[in-house]
């Protein structure tokens, strides 16, 4: 396979896939006795129809393009986080704590917020990444577990340390300390555009640079790469502490541009979210974060499709998680001894120049 | 049981042609043969893993086709295989009634199964402790555990497939005793090995196998041991194509009483010295599985040996690390180059220059921003220079037969400048064109002056290739011959541990 099909199929694998977890979405709506057509143009309005919406939906798919890249990076060397969430939690915690106690306000807080996050994810990061290279552990189980420790410890930032008088949740950040937006009338903030700086840098140094070059090596076959003398743990440690700094400097971002306080519930789902879409992406920086936005469009729009059409928001929920499943099917099968055979003997029916 | 013409193809190859071959009641019938002389192919249609394309089984006289393993079960063969097949998480005791069949109802009546293997265990001197787990036990009594398990699943014909390969001597010993015992009941044994002494000493009758034929069947006490290597490696030395060198040239590594795991026979390595100069190809001949892998991982820095010294030209290796290898100019063909060698799914642009990417050829500011078309230019050369065959430098080197990725990584270690390069098995799997190939670029590189440690299995091929031959026998090495006529006789005896 050269390049150009090799990406091309990349696509063909997660478009079939949005499309049959639509016809399957459609199937449900008749069923429910609406209209499909009615229905999809309400999603697509909610979504994309005015300014308005796209800025929320945006808005909505900023964290997930960090949790997203948090999780792709970390698979590319090879090595699966699922702690996003974790790490996504201590961030906004840190970034937090330093909003309201360090007594700095403005762009200097912020800088300072964000950078707290990042080191607090990081740090969040290099515990299932030491743990693997020194002790054999699974990363995956320990990042899992992380994220029950980070969330229970918010909890406590925001039931003793941070709370808001008698209320479960923290005080909210100085108005100067959040992050502006970015055009009035639509939601989003400098948090995407963070969000896409990093999304750019990731993919520049995946691909543009010899380190990435190599952490791309080892994360396709490690033995090879101890072979030719990477250090292979090196890496591993590295792209788990980057990852981890990812999801926390989206955590800070999401605190200081959209959510402004601690509360139960906060950045609830979004690791794994993460790890979905950059699945579905390919585990390509750009293309996981158009993902990230696919996906925060259709929460976005089921709930115009909801108010106007009376088909409910879940229906957007089954869409999303066939998407989900679709595609892991699908990545699955392109890779069937069978399925390479049947794409050979197309290829050959057609008189092609497979030979 | 006898097998009768039976032959098997593979495509165009034959892995077995018109063998025929008999065992008999109460006998240990030895299979000799060099690897690839179709020894495993021959016990894995016996035991139903394959099916003949020609010839005919039969078991006391009477015609059967045995298509599957559980068939070869109810028959009465039982395989004991190299590795053993046990669970090791579960008992000695749930191991052997594993697969077991002939109990009504769903529960096993414990008790009575645990007699029955007892008085079996008793029968046959077999010594086992049925409530031990696996993991716990040596692994001479997992061996008897996996020949209790064929007798108790009701095995007359048992096939020993190199059943000494991870025995102590004197667990070997207690095997013999086994053997001598189970024939003496009646049963009857297909013994697999390469150790002449041990053949030399168990087998009633020794059948010879050499490129899928038999060459001949021959009774105890017919040839000696030297007689047995000549039939089994049976060739005449054909002069070699290339020029055999004398290098006077300095060392470029030494190794002196390097150790590695030594306990193990087959995967470490006992007190080696050896030494490679710049400008010839050093072979290390002998059957695969005695340590050459180690050999190999350790003359590149993979692992640290646990007792003497490694030198590179001349100075002593602190480090074992395959970076600080490469960069004393050592470099590696694999033995396993899909595993070891390629990044399969990156492109053979990118296999090309894996350790070369910081260089400021292929990009600026040492790594930080790669010149992709210099690289792929760079590719484009080589893949003219090195005969690789492909429609795209682009195209991941995964979909390039073996032939050709062998050539993309003899490219990217040769193209690598070394001093010295490990070659294991540098040719496995290759067909000739490729062969010749491989061959003709490292002969090229001794002349240019690199040192060459070739690691093979293939006889033909050490004999071809070598200035200096040295033998490896159970992570030993047993002597060292001229690659001017070598006494071939003498190195085929020493490859079996003579």
């Amino acid at each position: 396979m050269n390049k150009l099909t090799k990406s091309l199929s990349s696509f063909v694998v997660p478009l079939i896939s949005i499309l049959l977890a639509f016809l399957v979405g459609m199937i449900i709506m008749v069923c429910m006795g609406k209209n499909p057509a009615d229905a999809l143009y309400f999603l697509g309005f909610g979504a994309f129809g005015n300014a308005a919406n796209f800025g929320t939906t945006l808005s909505k798919a900023t964290p997930l393009i960090f949790t997203s890249l948090c999780a792709c990076f970390a698979y590319r060397c090879g090595v699966f986080n699922l702690g996003g969430e974790g790490q996504f939690i201590m961030g906004s915690v840190a970034a937090c704590y330093v909003a309201l106690r360090s007594g700095i306000t403005g762009v200097p807080a912020m800088i300072l917020c964000l950078a707290a996050g990042m080191a607090a994810g990081g740090v969040w990061g290099l515990v299932p990444g030491v743990l693997k290279i020194t002790r054999g552990q699974n990363e995956m189980i320990i990042s899992i577990m992380l994220n029950y420790v980070a969330t229970l410890f918010m909890g406590v930032v925001y039931t003793n340390w941070l709370r808001d008088a008698s209320v479960p949740q923290t005080e909210a950040v100085p108005n100067e300390t959040k992050l502006p937006r970015v055009l009035t009338g639509m939601r989003f903030t400098y948090a995407l555009v963070i969000a896409i700086v990093v999304g750019l840098l990731i993919y520049y140094f995946l691909f543009w640079t010899s380190g990435g070059f190599k952490l791309r090596a080892v994360g396709i076959n490690m033995t090879a790469s101890r072979f030719n003398g990477f250090p292979v743990k090196r890496y591993i440690l590295t792209s788990f502490i980057v990852s981890g700094a990812i999801a926390g400097l989206g955590g800070a971002a999401e605190l200081l541009g959209t959510q402004f306080r601690l509360i139960n519930g906060f950045g609830a789902g979004y690791g794994f979210d993460g790890v979905a879409m950059a699945l579905i992406g390919q585990l390509h920086p750009i293309a996981t974060m158009v993902v990230a936005v696919f996906f925060a469009a259709l929460r976005t729009g089921s709930m115009t499709m909801q108010a106007g059409t009376g088909v409910p928001t879940s229906v957007s929920d089954i869409i999303q998680a066939l998407v989900i499943v679709f595609t892991v099917a699908g990545m699955a099968l392109t890779k069937l001894p069978q399925f390479e055979q049947l794409r050979y003997r197309l290829r050959s029916r057609k008189g092609g120049n497979a030979a | 049981m006898r097998m009768e013409h039976i032959s098997k193809r593979f495509g165009d190859f034959y892995a077995n042609k018109d063998v025929s071959l008999d065992v008999r009641k109460g006998e240990v019938h030895t299979l000799l043969g060099e690897n690839g002389a179709g020894k495993s192919t021959l016990m894995n249609i016996l035991i139903g893993l394959y099916q003949p394309t020609e010839g005919k089984i039969f078991l006391k006289g009477r015609e059967v086709r045995i298509e599957s393993p559980s068939q070869a079960v109810k028959l009465g063969i039982g395989m004991v295989h190299q590795h053993f097949m046990l669970v090791e998480a579960m008992t000695v005791f749930d191991n052997i009634v594993l697969g077991d069949k002939n109990h009504k109802g769903i529960f096993i009546d414990k008790e009575a199964r645990k007699r029955e293997i007892l008085a079996l265990s008793e029968k046959y001197g077999l010594d086992v402790q049925p409530d031990r787990l696996i993991t716990e036990i040596s692994v001479g009594e997992q061996q008897r555990v996996e020949i209790l398990k064929a007798l108790y699943h009701g095995a007359e014909l048992l096939i020993l497939d190199e059943p000494s390969a991870a025995l102590t001597d004197i667990e070997v010993e207690g095997l013999f005793e086994i053997m001598n015992k189970l024939i003496s009941e009646g049963k009857s044994i297909i013994f697999i090995s390469h150790k002449m002494r041990e053949v030399l000493r168990i087998s009633d009758r020794i059948t010879i196998l050499r490129a899928g034929e038999v060459v001949t069947t021959v009774n105890r006490g017919e040839y000696d041991g030297q007689g047995l290597a000549n039939l089994m490696i049976g060739r005449e030395l054909s002069a070699s194509q290339y020029e055999k060198k004398d290098s006077q040239a300095e060392t470029v590594i030494e190794l002196r009483g390097a150790e590695f795991n030594k306990e193990s026979k087959h995967n470490g390595l006992n007190g080696v010295n050896l030494s490679v100069r710049k400008g010839e190809i050093v072979g290390i001949a002998g059957v695969d599985g005695n340590g050459q892998t180690q050999l190999a991982q350790l003359v590149t820095g993979v692992i640290r040996p646990d007792q003497g010294e490694v030198s590179l030209k001349n100075s002593k290796v602190a480090v074992f690390d395959p970076d600080n290898f490469i960069r004393e100019g050592v470099t590696h063909v694999p033995e396993d180059r899909n595993l070891q060698g390629l990044i399969g799914d990156m492109t053979i642009a990118d296999n090309l220059v894996l350790r070369t990417t910081d260089k400021a050829e292929f990009s600026s500011g040492g790594g930080l921003f790669l010149k992709k078309g210099r690289i792929r230019n760079y590719a484009r050369q080589m893949a003219k220079k090195y005969d690789i065959r492909c429609t795209s430098v682009e195209q991941d080197v995964r979909s390039l037969s073996g032939g050709n990725q062998q050539k993309v990584i003899l490219a990217r270690e040769l193209e690598a400048g070394p001093d010295l390069l490990v070659a294991a098995h540098p040719t496995r799997g290759l067909d000739i064109g490729a062969t010749r190939f491989v061959h003709d670029e490292m002969i090229q590189a001794r002349d240019s002056g690199v040192g060459i440690l070739l690691i093979s299995a293939d006889f033909d091929e050490i004999l071809e290739m070598s200035d200096r031959i040295l033998v490896i026998f159970e992570g030993q090495i047993m002597g060292e011959y001229s690659g001017k006529n070598p006494p071939i006789e003498e190195i085929s005896l020493a490859m079996t541990g003579k």
